[in-house]
């Protein structure tokens, strides 16, 4: 309790210090506010188009194995108990022949491919349903040509099998492929037995993963007949991913870098100058009872503040300034890394002027020119 | 028997590699008593001001608080003294200008840990003891030079210290507040402190009790 009121007492007094010297402490705000502004308007941007362009790409499925498999292949859901033991796996699931249904409401409704679905990480896209093995998903393209405007509703099949669709599904890039898409989710018992299946989809980690993947779903894969198996990679674009982000993020870096090591300086020259002409302050308050410590902890309190501040008009201004151009935003984690890293260059500026403050010697101060 | 509040032993101190200013030196402060320290510039009077309230450390020597050696301590116990057990007052008063004059008088109590309200009430206690109390939201730069050396001695008394150290508290006085001022360091002796006065000023050494002359 002692320990909170005198971190409190401590930096009401860093404020009360910082609001006595309104010039000097509005210069630190402007410095800190224009290096996270700055970092935000240039490489904020590079960002916030590097991320438009991943972003971009990966919507092709960067990361994406697909394997298809004709009638007779021989692939079968046993290759997904082999496939959770790869490493750089992010997702897999298979889907097994479609089999088109229609609205069970109506006669003559269109015609729309339901797929049964397997693997444990299915469940990740669908969430646990009803009825296994009966309830299913729809995406919004399908329950559209279905005519399911509540999105739930009776599907039944040619094969006189009858589903109940629970609720929407949003597809993921990697499935785009088989839109329109109606998926019946199986249970552990059904993923447990080697059920025939054609569609094999496996999302790597990484993008720069995706060729090691590949090699690795090729020989787990154990099918009858190889020639009756396509497999589908973007390794091509995961090249084009990892060039895109290497370059622009290593311009970014430097320039971050170099314009946060120029805003440092200056905000250490600043403070020097604050300092120095603050000297008898720092004299008298030594003399009265201040440690060292104490100085010290004053003043970085008081540029933590500042430059919290300075951080926040900063950044403020800059989304500002982003959104008027028409400019991507760089993401709330850039917007959080810069304004951290805002607030640490500003502490480690003010360090040795600090240091330099709580050396003051009393009576060199005090005593009358 | 008179109670030794503060001692030097032996001290010797020098700036630099210049001579030495003062060459084992001793004294002893007791409870009770206002000693003026006098000489001509130069001999070292604030200096040993500055020694005997642990702003400086001594080259050789000790200081004594109530018996204890405390010169050789760390800054941070140092400083922590200085806050909870001496009292200092300065030739121009050195108030924070930028601040309230309550502000100035309760800054000691925030080196102290000392709670802001309890601190606030003593102040005023004090402020009005001194007739400086209508200034409490005042800046220093709106006082008088009289009225700012009895806020800084508001400032020193706030802890009510058994050790006043002051240096040439009535330099830049007029002579009623001169009085006030000597007033004051005067009943704090006489309430069991001890103060120790550097000062050019022969009406403030003749009503010492003691002079020390370096």
């Amino acid at each position: 309790m002692n320990a909170l009121r005198r971190l409190l007492a401590i930096i009401r007094e860093s404020m009360a210090s910082a609001r006595s010297q309104p010039v000097a402490s509005v210069v630190s705000i402007i410095m800190v506010a224009g290096m996270c502004a700055t970092v935000l308007l240039t490489t904020g941007r590079t960002v916030g188009a590097e991320q438009a362009v991943l972003g971009s790409i990966d919507s092709a499925g960067t990361r994406a194995v697909v394997v298809r498999a004709e009638a007779g292949a021989g692939l079968n859901t046993a290759v997904l108990q082999r496939l959770a033991n790869v490493d750089g796996i992010e997702w897999a699931g298979a889907f097994g022949t479609a089999h088109d249904v229609q609205n069970a409401a109506f006669e003559g409704g269109t015609r729309v491919p339901v797929r049964l679905a397997y693997g444990d990480k299915v469940n990740q896209l669908t969430g646990s349903l009803p009825v296994p093995n009966s309830s299913a998903l729809a995406s919004k393209l399908a329950l559209e040509q279905l005519g399911m405007a509540d999105e739930v509703g009776g599907v039944l099949s040619d094969t006189g099998a009858d589903y109940a669709i629970t609720g929407r599904i949003d597809v993921p890039d990697y499935l785009q492929f088989l839109e329109p898409l109606v998926i019946v989710p199986q249970d552990e018992a059904a993923n447990a037995t080697s059920v025939p299946v054609s569609v094999l989809v496996v999302i790597a980690a990484r993008p720069d993963l995706v060729a090691p993947v590949s090699q690795a779903v090729i020989s787990v894969l154990a099918v009858d007949d190889v020639s009756k198996v396509k497999l589908s990679t973007s390794e091509s674009l995961a090249k084009l991913r990892a060039l895109v982000e290497g370059q622009l993020g290593s311009f970014g870096r430097n320039l971050v870098v170099v314009i946060f090591a120029l805003t440092a300086v200056l905000v250490a020259a600043i403070l020097y100058g604050l300092v120095m002409l603050r000297r008898k302050d720092f004299g008298r308050r030594r003399a009265l009872g201040a440690s060292q410590g104490l100085i010290v902890g004053l003043l970085l309190t008081q540029m933590v503040v500042l430059s919290i501040i300075g951080a926040v008009v900063g950044s403020v201004g800059a989304a500002i300034g982003l959104v008027s151009t028409g400019d991507p935003l760089p993401g709330w984690d850039f917007f959080s890394a810069v304004g951290i890293l805002a607030v640490i260059t500003g502490l480690v500026a003010a360090l040795i002027p600090a240091l330099a403050a709580a050396r003051r010697d009393p009576l060199k101060e005090l005593r009358v020119p | 028997m008179t109670t030794k509040l503060l001692e030097a032993r032996g001290i010797t101190f020098g700036y630099g590699h210049n001579a030495e200013i003062l060459t084992g030196w001793d004294a002893t402060f007791s409870a009770g008593e206002v000693v003026a320290i006098t000489g001509p510039s130069g001999r070292g009077k604030s200096t040993l001001l500055y020694l005997l309230g642990l702003m400086l450390k001594p080259g050789a020597g000790q200081v004594l608080i109530e018996g204890a050696d405390v010169a050789g301590l760390a800054d941070a116990r140092r400083a922590a003294l200085r806050a909870s057990r001496f009292g200092f007052v300065f030739q121009d008063a050195a108030l924070d200008a930028t601040r309230t004059v309550l502000d100035n008088v309760i800054e000691t109590a925030l080196y102290r840990g000392e709670p802001r309200e309890g601190a606030k009430r003593r102040a005023l206690e004090l402020m009005g003891q001194f007739g400086v109390d209508l200034r409490a939201s005042h800046k220093p730069g709106q006082v008088s030079g009289g009225q700012a050396q009895r806020i800084a001695l508001c400032r020193a008394l706030l802890n009510n210290p058994r050790i006043l150290l002051a240096d040439e508290p009535t330099g830049n006085l007029d002579p009623a507040s001169a009085t006030i001022v000597v007033d004051a360091m005067r009943n704090q002796a006489h309430g069991g402190g001890t103060v120790v006065v550097a000062t050019h000023d022969p009406a403030l050494v003749a009503r010492c009790d003691r002079v020390i002359t370096l």
